[in-house]
């Protein structure tokens, strides 16, 4: 059977920070992604991301990524990609439904040492009647169309959400040439940052807020060709009389992420619910560790944040596994670690970031007290 | 705290518990049902959908399964609660001539018994099976009279759904800490739960392969061992097959004394796999299956996915082309005569036992619940059960 010492799941910003770091480290690596390219979601951020220098602001998504596909070869981190892990077996044994140049598929079993979970998160689906109709989507999966497959999704667009994907992603779909006619939204104010909504307001798109979408309207041809909206009560439910038709052939939902948890349940950790971090996420310890001794997790996965915070997170996971595996003396691993957090807490800033710090915290706490120690997987 | 008085406490809420349960309350029982998990959280959701008569030996156990399959019949006329029972053939593929001789040889016994079972040849069987391989040498047939599927969790809810309507008391999520006995008679009193004392003057322990737990809480040594099953789960699909297909190395790898040597790779040997496939309602396919001792650890085992799969494609090449999108493994009661214990125990008057069916199960779930109301009626059982009575371990 195959054997590596560290095998990341998931090649977004946390997974190649990180192989990256077990790399560097000396680690045999393997990075397996389902995806046809590395990178994850950065390579669909074509925005500026915020924050400090050290943090790479005003650098666009996509060109984090391409830094981070160099760094990971110079630390001859293997990567295969179009590969998606089937399960994790008793023993470390992991089944990869490995993709091969010519298009087919091979599966693979291998054994690894240290296993590092950065699935990322999934896009939240909202149900309303008729939303299984074709031309119903997630905004991120708009997203990855206009920015990384260049096709466009339809050509009237109703986005529902007003978070910061919400408002991203529709300017981004009017970039792409798209008409966005409505952004539809339950709460009463907008949820995002007030520069992107500007964008969206400047170009004459209403936002309809307390306001939800209960309907999408299936035309002759079995796609979308219109929803219909209401006001909502306080209590978000829909106010009858209120309703109006909307035409589109495209609705885009960004009603949040949540966590993806399913080779962490594979794995046997021990989950925790937290609602601001988007659901159920594993319990881990400083060094991203898992109840599951050898088992480690970062990025969206613990909870949803994003690329910064990730990428932080998988530099530590990549750390303690390669300290785990004798290549990094505790000591230095420590001092790392303490360095990184700092970075962690001084991104967990400001009136959206305080209250992840806290629940970031309390999930530590929670580890302590309830793991302790991780639990040998036999 | 709850304190409540019961006729009858029956422990554990899987196809057993509940069809005891269901009984119970049809003969006038006051009736709580306790379960650890939620109803069907055991084996009866990590198993298979198919009741036969022809994995049943010559006999009592098949006449018990034929009894318990017509039963079935009558209980999906009655019920409000739709159990997704579906009467459907089911052939057992020889793959090779001795298998065929062997497979005859049964068929010839169970004939003489007045079950309407036949062997079928080469050229039928491909006929009755288009997707099947073309160089088996035939099969055991079995009509839908004796071959049944149901949905084995909705079982479960279709007897607490029934049995509610009677006056069931279900606590799901209820762990038990104590039974007590009467200190000079040694006969059940009562029980320390987390939803407080019950009280009561009989328990039946329906805990299947977790009966050994229960029967410790009073001293009892119960010989029932967890044996791991595996069944992986298809995508949905066109109709691959049109029965209930099991290979009939299958009987060999549940009863030990039947001994074939089958044409296999060390991988499925070692495995213990013996194939079979099944289509459900929502056109999955389930594919299965083996049998190890792993104590309770229920996760799949990628040598053992890797093993059915080796050997499910060679009877049905097709599947090689059909996805997988999951698997899921269980644990069987195993018992190690493969016989059930239904009976009360004669050292503590008021206790009594209906676990250790195995692969039976769901099989025997309506029979075993109307045996053990009929054991607590102290009336005569339709059949001559001693063979199952709980005194047999008693050495």
């Amino acid at each position: 059977m195959l054997q590596r010492d560290v095998l990341v799941i998931g090649a977004g910003p946390a997974g190649l920070a990180a192989s990256i770091e077990a790399g560097k480290a000396g680690a045999d690596v393997l990075l397996v992604d389902l995806n046809m390219q590395p990178g994850g979601q950065l390579f669909k951020q074509i925005h500026k991301f915020f924050g400090s220098s050290a943090h790479r602001s005003g650098t666009r998504g996509y060109d984090i990524g391409k830094q981070l596909l160099k760094e990971a070869e110079e630390a001859g981190v293997e990567i295969w990609m179009q590969s998606t892990v089937i399960g994790i077996f008793p023993g470390n044994k992991i089944g990869i439904e490995k993709g091969l140049d010519n298009g087919d598929k091979e599966i693979i079993t291998l054994q690894a040492k240290k296993i590092i979970i950065a699935t990322g998160a999934s896009e939240n689906a909202i149900r309303f009647e008729g939303w299984t109709t074709p031309g119903v989507m997630g905004a991120g999966a708009a997203q990855t169309m206009i920015n990384v497959n260049h096709v466009k999704p339809g050509k009237k667009i109703v986005m529902l959400g007003t978070g910061n994907v919400g408002l991203i992603v529709s300017y981004q779909l009017m970039q792409a040439g798209c008409d966005v006619v409505a952004l539809v939204e339950a709460a009463p104010k907008i949820g995002g940052y007030a520069v992107h909504a500007a964008k969206i307001r400047r170009a004459g798109v209403p936002i309809y807020l307390c306001h939800t979408i209960i309907e999408a309207i299936k035309g002759e041809d079995g796609c979308v060709c219109g929803c219909v909206i209401a006001k909502v009560d306080d209590k978000f439910q829909p106010i009858p009389g209120t309703e109006e038709t909307i035409e589109c052939d495209t609705i885009t939902l960004a009603a949040g992420l949540k966590p993806t948890m399913d080779l962490v349940k594979l794995a046997d950790c021990k989950l925790t619910f937290n609602g601001p971090f988007g659901g159920y996420i594993p319990l881990h310890n400083e060094k991203m560790e898992t109840s599951r001794e050898g088992v480690f997790v970062a990025g969206d996965t613990t909870g949803v944040e994003e690329a910064n915070t990730a990428l932080e997170e998988g530099k530590i996971a990549g750390i303690s596994a390669a300290e785990e595996l004798g290549l990094i003396s505790s000591e230095n691993a420590d001092l790392m670690r303490a360095e990184i957090w700092k970075r962690l807490d001084a991104l967990r800033l400001g009136p959206f970031g305080e209250r992840r710090m806290m629940e970031k915290e309390h999930i530590l706490k929670e580890y302590r007290e309830i793991i302790g120690t991780p639990i040998s997987a036999e | 705290m709850m304190s409540k008085d019961f006729d009858v406490v029956v422990i554990g809420a899987g196809a057993i518990g509940t069809s005891v349960a269901y009984h119970l309350c049809e003969a006038g029982y006051h009736t709580a049902l306790l379960e650890r998990g939620d109803i069907a959280s055991g084996s009866s959701s990590h198993c298979d959908a198919v009741a036969l008569i022809c994995d049943k030996l010559p006999g009592i156990d098949t006449k018990m399964g034929q009894a318990s399959i017509d039963y079935f019949g009558e209980l999906a006329a009655k019920f409000e609660y739709d159990f997704e029972y579906d009467p459907k053939g089911c052939l057992y593929i020889c793959e090779t001539e001795p298998e065929f001789e062997a497979a005859s040889e049964y068929c010839k016994k169970q004939n003489a018994d007045g079950y309407k079972l036949r062997m079928v040849d080469q050229a039928e069987l491909c006929q009755m099976e288009p997707h099947i391989a073309k160089d088996l040498r035939g099969a055991l047939y079995t009509p839908p009279s004796g071959s049944i599927a149901v949905s084995p969790y909705k079982l479960c809810f279709a007897f607490v759904h029934e049995a509610a309507k009677l006056g069931l008391e279900t606590y799901t999520y209820c762990d038990i800490t104590k039974i007590n006995l009467h200190p000079k008679t040694n006969a059940v009193e009562s029980l320390e739960t987390n939803y407080g004392t019950i009280r009561t003057k009989r328990i039946v322990n329906c805990a299947g392969a977790w009966a050994p737990f229960v029967g410790k809480l009073t001293g009892l040594n119960i010989p029932i061992e967890p044996r791991k099953g595996t069944n992986l789960v298809s995508e949905q699909t066109e109709r691959l097959c049109f029965h209930k297909i099991l290979e009939y190395g299958y009987m060999m790898s549940k009863f030990d004394s039947i001994n074939f040597k089958r044409n296999v790779s060390p991988l499925v040997e070692e495995q213990n796999i013996a194939f079979n496939l099944e289509y459900t309602p929502s056109n999955n396919l389930l594919v299965g299956g083996n049998r190890l001792f792993r104590s309770y650890d229920i996760r799949s085992e990628v040598e053992t996915l890797k093993a059915i799969c080796e050997r499910a494609m060679r009877f049905y090449p097709e599947l090689a082309d059909i996805k997988c999108i999951r698997a899921y493994s269980g644990v069987r009661p195993f018992v190690v005569d493969h016989l059930p214990i239904v009976s009360d125990v004669d050292s503590i008057p008021g206790y009594y036992i209906a676990a250790g069916h195995e692969g039976d199960g769901i099989c025997f779930s309506p029979i075993t619940g109307r045996f053990m109301t009929q054991i607590i009626s102290s009336k005569e059982t339709d059949f001559d059960i001693s063979k199952l009575d709980f005194a047999r371990f008693a050495s």
